[in-house]
């Protein structure tokens, strides 16, 4: 009888679950139409943007354990091949994307299959150098992407320009692109490659051993990641119609993926939800309150709270959250048993 | 020989002088805590502004102002490792790296703060002085700041090899549980190892204050370098912070003579990839230290 209860509770719980996801996602398809102010929509669109960059490195850094700190390269390869075919072709950004997604997955190719025997910083310092390696070479290759004075994408709106008046459609469209990151990751963590990560992460050399081909795991996660990471590229090019080396190759933007996830909780699906939740609006509101009080205290305030977070929470927000949680249910249960117990006693 | 070829080489020799120097420090702290510092170029950056201020607010030479900056360098060192690096000992990579990435950008912006986004710099007498080497000719500055790359190396090496504290470092370095249990204070250790490392980047920062302006984010370009150097040379090895410094240096400007100045950066960080791939371990490194394995 205790079996079936189970079951049936089991059973029951996955319903739950999606009843949750779609009321959420519910929530946010009728959020344009509660928050009518620019600035907040714009900070959403971030957020959401955020959500779907940091989900992909943590497909990648999380997932597989190849800290990259080159993202950064694929995400300026996506916003720069779909801004230059439309500058010089006019082809749709759409369009571009495909190529944007193709060339990031070379890239990908090229940069993860030598460097997946380096471990932890060594991996991570090769990646920092190929971004930095494809900045350098957007910066100096004028004729191509006029260098440090960037591409200015001209405001025609229009479905297939990927440009719309007000900032709602881009919300609708960022907001897809991130269910559909969070939905693959997801997706993948139940899926065999996923379980193969999780075992070489635990330990690569036992999961060889057990044949597990773990440089094509790794090789999976990291074109998957870098595709996505492609696409999250486009998008900003379009929103924000200027891109130039310094914003889309800077080494900051693949610090901010790999923070997002990080603080959220690092190899879980919602980690990077939570953490571009919490550290977008975090950061934009320490820029707002102390960003005119002295240049780089915002950013100070900000580093000090990063270093806190990873020092003292290292499984992520997420994880401190459900041990809470746990504690708290276990809490309740053994006190609701324990009153059970006087009961029956009395 | 082509004078101009000539001319290139000796000036990326002496490049690769102050590449040795930033590169010092890195690569004694990751061969004893096993931690890339990933604000090491900060600390670069803090010293060149002290450089500065001393200057301006005392007088102070640069030259003459490399030792207080390199006690104040070691205190400053030392408490890092103690408050912040101590705890990530055993953590994950990714602490590890995020922690000192928070550190980075702390002190970054701390600087921006404090001294502004202005360039800064101190004008000293024979800073355009230059001496004719046959029919070459060589900036005092930075023959200065080869000679002290190689002083600092001799004595860091004599500390290392003759000192107990130094013996102590690179037995901590080799084998922490073996050290641990001859009876050395690893903890202790690692504080003086951390605190020389940042010394020997304090010492580096005033001695550039003759030759490059600071301003806050000055650390981020020789940061890079100095991974670059320190992966090429080894990490963990000391002479091969001195060569990989050089092999930099003279690639940065052999590329930028015969490619182009842009593309310099470009040409040895693919270098970089090209060594971590092939030789992971550098010229001289700890072999299967990319395997991070702290014995």
């Amino acid at each position: 009888m205790m079996r079936e209860r189970e079951a049936g509770e089991r059973r029951a719980a996955v319903p739950a679950g999606y009843f949750v996801a779609f009321g959420i996602i519910g929530v946010l398809v009728l959020l344009p139409h509660v928050i009518t102010t620019p600035y907040y929509l714009h900070l959403l669109i971030l957020v959401l943007l955020y959500v779907a960059l940091s989900s992909a490195w943590n497909l990648a850094g999380g997932f597989a354990g190849q800290l990259s700190l080159g993202h950064a390269g694929f995400f300026g390869i996506g916003a720069y091949a779909s801004t230059l075919l439309f500058l010089n072709f006019g082809l749709s950004p759409w369009i571009g994307m495909v190529v944007g997604v193709l060339l990031a997955v070379v890239a990908g190719a090229a940069i993860g299959y030598p460097c997946f025997r380096l471990r932890g910083p060594f991996f991570a310092l090769a990646t920092l150098a190929f971004g930095e390696v494809l900045r350098v070479i957007a910066i100096s290759w004028r004729d191509l992407t006029q260098g440090s004075n960037g591409l200015s994408i001209p405001f025609k709106p229009g479905f297939a320009n990927m440009m719309w008046q007000g900032k709602e459609m881009f919300f609708y469209v960022v907001l897809v692109y991130a269910l559909v990151a969070v939905g693959i990751v997801w997706k993948i963590e139940r899926s065999r490659l996923g379980y193969y990560l999780i075992a070489l992460k635990e330990d690569d050399s036992a999961a060889r051993m057990l044949g597990i081909d773990t440089t094509r795991c790794k090789l999976y996660a990291m074109l998957i990641s870098a595709a996505l990471t492609a696409v999250g590229g486009v998008f900003y090019a379009q929103y924000v119609g200027f891109i130039e080396p310094y914003s889309v190759f800077d080494v900051n933007q693949s610090i901010q993926f790999a923070l997002i996830s990080i603080i959220g909780g690092l190899g879980t699906v919602f980690g990077p939800v939570l953490g571009a939740f919490i550290m977008i609006p975090l950061s934009e509101m320490l820029r707002a309150a102390f960003g005119g009080a002295a240049r780089g205290f915002h950013l100070v305030l900000y580093g000090i709270i990063l270093m806190a977070v990873v020092m003292l929470l290292p499984q992520g927000v997420s994880q401190e959250l459900k041990d809470r949680y746990k504690r708290w249910s276990r809490a309740r249960q053994s006190a609701i048993s324990r009153r059970k117990g006087q009961a029956d006693a009395t | 020989m082509d004078v101009m070829l000539g001319q290139v080489l000796i000036s990326g020799i002496l490049l690769g002088g102050i590449y040795a120097l930033i590169s010092m420090g890195l690569t004694l702290i990751f061969g004893v805590t096993r931690i890339v510092n990933f604000a090491h170029g900060e600390y670069l950056m803090l010293s060149m502004f002290a450089a500065v201020m001393l200057s301006q607010h005392y007088g102070l030479d640069p030259y003459v102002a490399t030792i207080p900056i390199a006690v104040l360098a070691f205190l400053a060192g030392a408490a890092t490792q103690r408050f912040i690096i101590q705890p990530l000992l055993n953590a994950s990579h990714a602490s590890q790296i995020f922690v000192t990435m928070g550190l980075s950008v702390t002190l970054m912006n701390a600087a921006l703060m404090v001294w502004g986004a202005d360039f800064q710099s101190v004008r000293t007498p024979y800073e355009a002085v230059v001496l004719p080497l046959g029919p070459w000719s060589v900036g005092v500055p930075r023959l200065v700041t080869f000679l002290v790359a190689l002083g600092m190396m001799a004595g860091l090496l004599l500390f290392l090899n003759k000192t107990y504290l130094g013996k102590a470092i690179t037995a901590v370095s080799q084998d922490r549980m073996a050290a641990l249990l001859m009876g050395i204070d690893v903890n202790q250790v690692y504080m003086v190892a951390f605190g020389v490392g940042i010394a020997c980047v304090g010492v580096a920062g005033a001695v550039l204050v003759p030759i490059y302006s600071v301003f806050p984010t000055v650390g981020q370009y020789f940061a890079l370098t100095a991974y670059v150097v320190v992966v090429l040379g080894g990490f963990g090895s000391m002479l091969g912070a001195l060569a990989g410094g050089l092999v930099i240096g003279v690639v940065e400007a052999l590329s930028g003579y015969f490619i182009s100045p842009g593309l310099k950066e470009a040409v040895y960080l693919l270098i970089f990839i090209a060594v971590l791939v092939i030789r992971p371990t550098g010229l001289f490194g700890i072999v299967g230290s990319e395997e991070m394995g702290v014995k």
